[in-house]
């Protein structure tokens, strides 16, 4: 049983921490929940077909569906794990906290963003339109922005994480992103919407900025949180 | 080197104290930390394993702070009290994943993991997921996935609450072969039968203090004094009563839903006529605990509460 010790690199920390995320994720029923939520706007597409409303309404579904996939996959995530005490198992190891958080993120986060990006590419299929490369490169960076608020906010408040990044993300972020004041420059909604053109032609340079920035902060709050959490 | 030396390390949650004002040096061997639940096995153990932080005073593990030392870490092995771990994964594949975040290159962690496996006797159950195993298999993965590393100094809390008498006594053998093999290993329990088991050398532990430290043959004088409850969760609870109603050692039987709750004064003879009993009337023992009301009682009594009645 004398298995050589040393100590493991960040890279590999993250790798079997990535790895086990998915298999729990594959083995769990958030997967095909989220992969449901997802196709609400390809199901809005074909089912309103010819509705004159319906553009609005995708619109409207797809960043709900952006706001509700992070929380569901991460923020449970991450909340589940310091609410169930198993990060006992991990901190006790000789692992740096943080690649806690880095490792649910490289699991997580793409899945929420293929899963987004596939429901509205199935969306604009069912219109008979191409999506914009624009406009998907708006949703990926919105899902990851929001998947870091949702790990933030987990770290926060463990066991309501998920149900608080929804609450925050839906209501506050959408309400504040549609204030005509410079408080919207705040939303990731408001970004995101700026940033896959909806509003016409934009320079893309300020919402790259707003979101790396609002995603940075929460990140750091995520990062000084777990550094300090005592279970 | 001394493992572990605590010197006046208090931890409060809040408001809440968990040890106070707690000076003690560890320089190896087996330890047991005894103590009814809420005297602060958890928090120390918690302090030694790095996953928190004292309040006040300094807490090393071979010289160093394990809360902020991530190095020190890779020598640590803890055994969580609480049972939920990623229970979607199978036993193989926990132990795995927990030996490579432990510092075991991922070439061998399949190996280590299956060999760690293998010494708590779980070798069969290796490819099933933790979500159906039981409170005793549950125990022993705890287990294996804290020694994958072999690590040096290893923390186990609570390792035998709950497990039935066969896995309680495999456990015990493998503890036992850790500490032969020259391991420091600290051991939590509310049950002085357990820890007995293992050590004679135990640090008594209550409402956040150190009461004493040193042999447990005193302490056992005392709490021998006091009846002793066993509670088994059985098949056939009336069958289990009727077989060891008769013995002089017991003072008091009485029924649970599904269990019987048995008060002895010799636990000794007590746990083994309990075994006997299993394997005599082919009794499916679930749970066997031991709650911790008398030894609460036998600590007040060594704190002067109770003294003075």
């Amino acid at each position: 049983m004398s298995a050589q010790r040393e100590i493991p690199s960040v890279t590999a920390v993250i790798a079997t921490l990535f790895g086990v995320t998915w298999k729990r994720l594959l083995r769990g029923r958030a997967l095909w929940v989220c992969a449901l939520i997802a196709a609400l706007p390809a199901l809005i597409a074909f089912g309103l077909k010819g509705n004159r409303d319906m553009q609005e309404m995708l619109h409207f579904a797809q960043f709900r569906v952006m706001a509700l996939l992070p929380p569901i996959f991460i923020a449970s995530s991450v909340g589940e794990e310091i609410e169930d005490r198993t990060i006992t198992y991990l901190w006790s190891r000789p692992l740096a906290r943080w690649t806690l958080i880095v490792g649910k993120l490289a699991a997580l986060a793409p899945v929420a963003i293929a899963l987004l990006l596939g429901g509205w590419i199935l969306a604009s299929v069912a219109q008979g339109k191409q999506p914009t490369p624009q406009e998907l490169l708006a949703f990926a960076s919105g899902t990851l922005a929001i998947s870091m608020i949702a790990a933030g906010i987990a770290t926060l408040v463990p066991r309501q994480g998920m149900s608080l990044s929804i609450i925050y993300l839906v209501i506050i972020d959408a309400t504040m992103g549609a204030i005509p004041a410079s408080l919207r420059d705040m939303s990731v909604t408001r970004q995101v919407w700026l940033l896959s053109g909806l509003e016409g032609p934009t320079d893309l340079v300020k919402p790259v900025i707003t979101l790396a920035v609002i995603a940075a902060v929460w990140l750091s709050i995520a990062f000084a949180r777990v550094r300090r959490l005592e279970t | 080197m001394n493992v572990v030396v605590a010197d006046n390390v208090s931890k409060w949650y809040g408001h809440v104290l968990g040890v106070s004002d707690v000076s003690w040096t560890l320089k190896g061997g087996i330890v047991g930390l005894l103590g009814p639940n809420g005297a602060g096995k958890s928090t120390l153990i918690k302090m030694m394993s790095g996953l928190l932080s004292p309040s006040r005073g300094t807490l090393t593990v071979f010289g160093r702070n394990p809360f902020d030392d991530v190095e020190i870490r890779r020598l640590i092995g803890y055994a969580p009290e609480h049972e939920k771990t990623w229970d979607e994964l199978t036993a193989l594949e926990l132990v795995t994943a927990m030996g490579e975040l432990a510092g075991v290159p991922r070439n061998r962690s399949r190996e280590a993991a299956r060999a760690s496996l293998a010494q708590m006797g779980m070798s069969y159950a290796e490819n099933r997921r933790v979500k159906g195993f039981s409170k005793g298999m549950r125990q022993r993965t705890k287990l294996a996935t804290a020694t994958v590393h072999d690590p040096t100094f290893i923390l186990l809390d609570e390792p035998l609450t709950g497990v039935d008498p066969k896995a309680r006594i495999d456990i015990v053998e493998q503890i036992k072969k850790l500490g032969e093999a020259g391991k420091t290993i600290v051991i939590s329990s509310h049950v002085l039968y357990e820890i007995e088991a293992l050590t004679t050398e135990i640090v008594v532990i209550y409402r956040g203090q150190v009461l004493a430290e040193g042999n447990v043959y005193e302490i056992r004088k005392l709490i021998d004094r006091h009846p002793h409850r066993i509670r088994i969760e059985c098949d056939k609870p009336r069958l289990m009563a009727a077989t060891i109603a008769s013995e002089d050692h017991v003072a008091r039987i009485g029924f649970e839903r599904g269990a019987v709750l048995i008060e002895t004064r010799d636990p000794d003879r007590c746990y083994e006529q309990i075994g006997e009993a299993v394997l005599a009337q082919q009794i499916a023992v679930s749970t066997l605990t031991s709650p911790d009301n008398n030894l609460g009682a036998v600590f007040e009594y060594l704190t002067g509460d109770g003294g003075q009645r």
